[in-house]
């Protein structure tokens, strides 16, 4: 027996002298547990910092995923995207507003058009979203509110950004965003466009996954300035429906209605637009899965391992303690408990740097040509976080218990 | 006994010890896998997409825009420009004795039904586009001919989309048939249909082409082209080389996925390489004995040190030798669609940066437990074993 069993063995003794007090059961093994951790303090910690690196990665691969789902329930099934079903080059007839109003299940009609040009140099390109007044109904998820919509009716040169789009140009409420074209795209011959603008919105939910940024500017302006081949068009109808389960229904008879009309329409529900954009770019919500498993893996083999190398090189402890009449059950206790303490922190830990790392994706894909939807931290995924440490503990324990629970006590004790 | 001789004396003992400590090795070898594994994995992608994009031919191509309509489907370069382009000087001449260049675009098709999760496009050429892709084989069917409602269908897009000969597809005019299946050479060609450019336009009423692909004397002949035609008065179109062209397309589509490979790689190492740092800080204990054993014989410590670190480099290559293989046996020429097929491709240059990754980090990780080993004093390692 060498000093450090012996010693361990004198802080022991008096939690065996207590144990079977139930509501201190716990609480008594807590020091036999920690005396455990803390056994090889380097390795423990080095334990710990690995385990925290791989909750992370997990933990901001959960987040990723879910944003990305986050980003298709959030189209709803409500709206549906009318735009031209073949490729050409004439935009979508004003007046099929009234006519799309007029298809059963249809409540409101909005257009849309986008312009784009660049800023100070054709390396800043820049996109304006002119909408019109049928959007306040077929767009209501649109971040204007009703004083918003007055201020683009009353200063039509108006423009309201995104946070994202005003952050990416330090724009100012009252500031002028210049948009130049090649000649041609104003009536009056110009080639610059100004816009002065109104105020700073919030993010459309889900919008940023397929636009870097938004910028909102008034179709009235657009219908008065731009060149007039370019008028009374516009790029997609959005329109909104009375209930969600009728869109294919709606969406059929939109496309059979302009079957032959030129040019014919295309209609898919925002939902279903969504989720085919995600099947047809690099699909990061299977993606995400897959690394989150292998982060799990790590964590599962690096727990298990540590906790059989444990148990291994406390043989004689446990079987001391079984000598003083310990259960397997208690002794199950302890094990997981040491298995559970590390993971526990770790999962806590890794969950909190999660959303640092999740904060630096987005800003790759903002920094990059991508942009993905908003990250947000969830209760979600600390619950996760948790649950999969326990999970862990558990499993990690098992066999070192099986160990502990057919080890030859006699044997162990006797150092044979 | 020289220094070398004690240094591969000690990594010899070293890792003949290691069956003993298997189940401790397991762990770098299984934690580099993971790193190494989903490394590679993620990078195959955009290693199989450069692929697709890229052809030998390339780097003595250059494509020809209007103005900063620099996109496939623009329909912005009007017939009337063509023939000045034509005259630009460098451009290679065919056996013919006409122009290596080829007007072209790329036209979106209606969604077909049941396959919503990809786009169809049709690519309109002419025989000098064809002319300029000497990879290009009917495998089936024939040859679609200019002035008739004809298209062919490539072998990516027949299996995303089930479309063979026989098969139709709709245009703005009417159904347009599939007479036939191309390859060509495994690129992003095959994600498309195919058919005449200018029976296409006629037939869509479409009034303007994207692009004109040139094939140059030589890649020296380039900047002299782009020149000629940024210069040209009679002209507003913009040149580049079809090597960055290609690079923008698969940079729009995988830049932030290469970045985000690398750093979820590097998150992984850091984790891994702590798992190092325990498992050698273990190994180092287990072999006190030995250790203290051989400084007492007058093993130096450099020796010492260096069979740590060899151990460590050892597991973690063996690690990522496992990583890149099972990447290479799961994803290596699994075919994707991204906006067009190709298929992952776990390259050589892959294997080499997963064993660099895994080689660095178990250095890193295994180099305060090696300075551990060999600041072992002998005496108190004999007594402490």
């Amino acid at each position: 027996m060498s000093g450090s069993d012996l010693q361990t063995l004198q802080i022991e003794t008096p939690v065996f002298q207590e144990h079977e007090t139930a509501s201190g059961h716990t609480v008594k093994f807590l020091p036999l547990v920690w005396s455990a951790i803390w056994r090889q303090r380097t390795e423990s910690l080095l334990t710990l910092f690995a385990l925290t690196v791989a909750f992370t990665l997990f933990g901001a691969m959960l987040a990723l995923n879910a944003a990305y789902e986050k980003a298709i329930a959030d189209a709803r099934m409500d709206r549906l995207f009318v735009t031209r079903r073949f490729d050409g080059p004439a935009t979508l007839p004003l007046g099929y507003r009234e006519q799309l109003a007029r298809i059963p299940g249809v409540t409101a009609v909005g257009g849309q058009i986008w312009f784009g040009g660049h800023e100070q140099d054709v390396h800043h390109g820049i996109l304006i979203m002119f909408v019109d007044e049928g959007m306040r109904a077929a767009w209501p998820e649109l971040p204007l509110s009703q004083a918003d919509w007055h201020a683009l009716d009353a200063m039509p040169a108006g423009i309201f950004l995104t946070r994202k789009a005003a952050a990416r140009r330090n724009a100012r409420i009252g500031g002028i965003v210049t948009l130049n074209t090649a000649p041609g795209s104003r009536a009056d011959g110009g080639t610059s466009w100004y816009f002065t603008v109104l105020g700073v919105v919030p993010d459309p939910p889900g919008w940023g996954q397929w636009n870097p940024d938004l910028i909102i500017a008034n179709m009235r302006y657009w219908e008065e300035t731009s060149d007039l081949q370019e008028r009374n068009g516009v790029n997609t109808l959005r329109v909104a429906i009375d209930r969600p389960e009728h869109a294919l229904a709606v969406c059929r008879a939109i496309e059979t209605r302009f079957t032959n009309a030129n040019p014919a329409l295309s209609c898919v529900p925002a939902r279903e637009n969504a989720q085919e954009l995600a099947e047809a770019n690099i699909n990061m919500r299977r993606i995400s899965l897959g690394i989150a498993a292998a982060g799990l893996f790590m964590i599962l083999f690096l727990c298990a391992n540590g906790m059989a190398e444990s148990v291994r090189e406390r043989l004689w402890e446990f079987g001391v303690l079984k000598t003083f009449g310990y259960s397997d059950a208690g002794l199950g206790f302890l094990v997981v408990l040491e298995a559970a303490i590390p993971t526990l922190l770790a999962a806590l830990l890794g969950a909190a740097l999660a959303r640092a790392v999740d904060t630096f994706i987005a800003h790759l894909a903002v920094t990059g040509v991508i942009n993905m939807p908003e990250i947000s931290a969830s209760s979600a995924a600390f619950g996760w976080a948790l649950c999969v440490a326990l999970i862990v503990a558990l499993v990690s324990s098992v066999a070192p218990l099986q160990r502990v629970r057919r080890m030859p006590v006699g044997a162990v004790v006797a150092g044979r | 006994m020289s220094e070398l001789r004690q240094i591969v004396a000690v990594i010899l003992i070293g890792l003949g010890s290691l069956r003993s400590r298997y189940a401790t090795a397991m762990v770098i070898v299984i934690g580099m896998a993971s790193v190494v594994g989903v490394l590679t994995s993620m990078l195959s992608l955009t290693s199989g997409m450069t692929r697709a994009y890229y052809t030998p031919e390339d780097a003595r191509r250059a494509v020809v825009w209007a103005g900063t309509a620099n996109f496939d489907q623009s329909r912005s370069l009007h017939r009337d420009v063509i023939g000045t382009i034509l005259d630009a000087p460098g451009i290679a001449r065919g056996s013919d004795g006409a122009p290596l260049a080829d007007a072209e675009f790329l036209m979106r098709l209606p969604t077909l039904e049941g396959f919503a999760d990809g786009e169809l496009n049709v690519r309109g050429l002419s025989g000098a586009g064809l002319a300029m892709r000497p990879a290009f084989r009917v495998v089936a069917g024939h040859m679609f001919q200019a002035g008739r409602r004809e298209l062919l269908v490539g072998t990516g897009a027949l299996r995303k989309f089930g479309l063979g000969v026989g098969g139709k597809v709709q245009l703005i005019d009417g159904d347009w048939p599939i007479v036939g299946v191309f390859t060509n050479g495994g690129d992003i060609l095959e994600s498309y249909l195919v058919g005449d450019a200018d029976t296409i336009m006629a037939a869509t009423r479409r009034h303007g082409y994207a692009q004109v692909m040139a094939q140059l004397n030589d890649a020296g002949a380039y900047a002299k082209f782009a020149a000629w035609l940024t210069e040209n008065p009679a002209l507003a179109v913009s040149v580049e080389r079809k090597t960055d062209y290609d690079l923008r397309q698969v940079g729009s589509q995988s830049a932030f996925f290469t970045d985000m490979a690398y750093l979820i790689g590097a998150i992984m190492a850091l984790g891994a390489m702590f798992g190092v740092v325990k498992i050698m800080y273990a190994t180092v204990r287990a072999r006190t004995r030995e250790i203290g054993t051989l400084r007492a014989m007058g093993f130096g410590a450099a020796p010492v040190a260096a069979s740590v670190l060899a151990e460590a480099a050892l597991l973690g290559v063996v690690g990522a030798l496992l990583g890149a293989a099972l990447a290479w046996l799961v994803f290596d020429g699994r075919e994707m669609w991204v906006w067009g097929s190709f298929r992952l491709h776990v390259s050589a240059n892959l294997w080499a940066l997963g064993l660099l990754w895994a080689l660095v980090t178990s250095l890193v990780g295994g180099l305060t437990p090696a300075l551990r080993a060999a600041r072992l004093p002998a005496s108190e390692a004999l007594r402490a074993a």
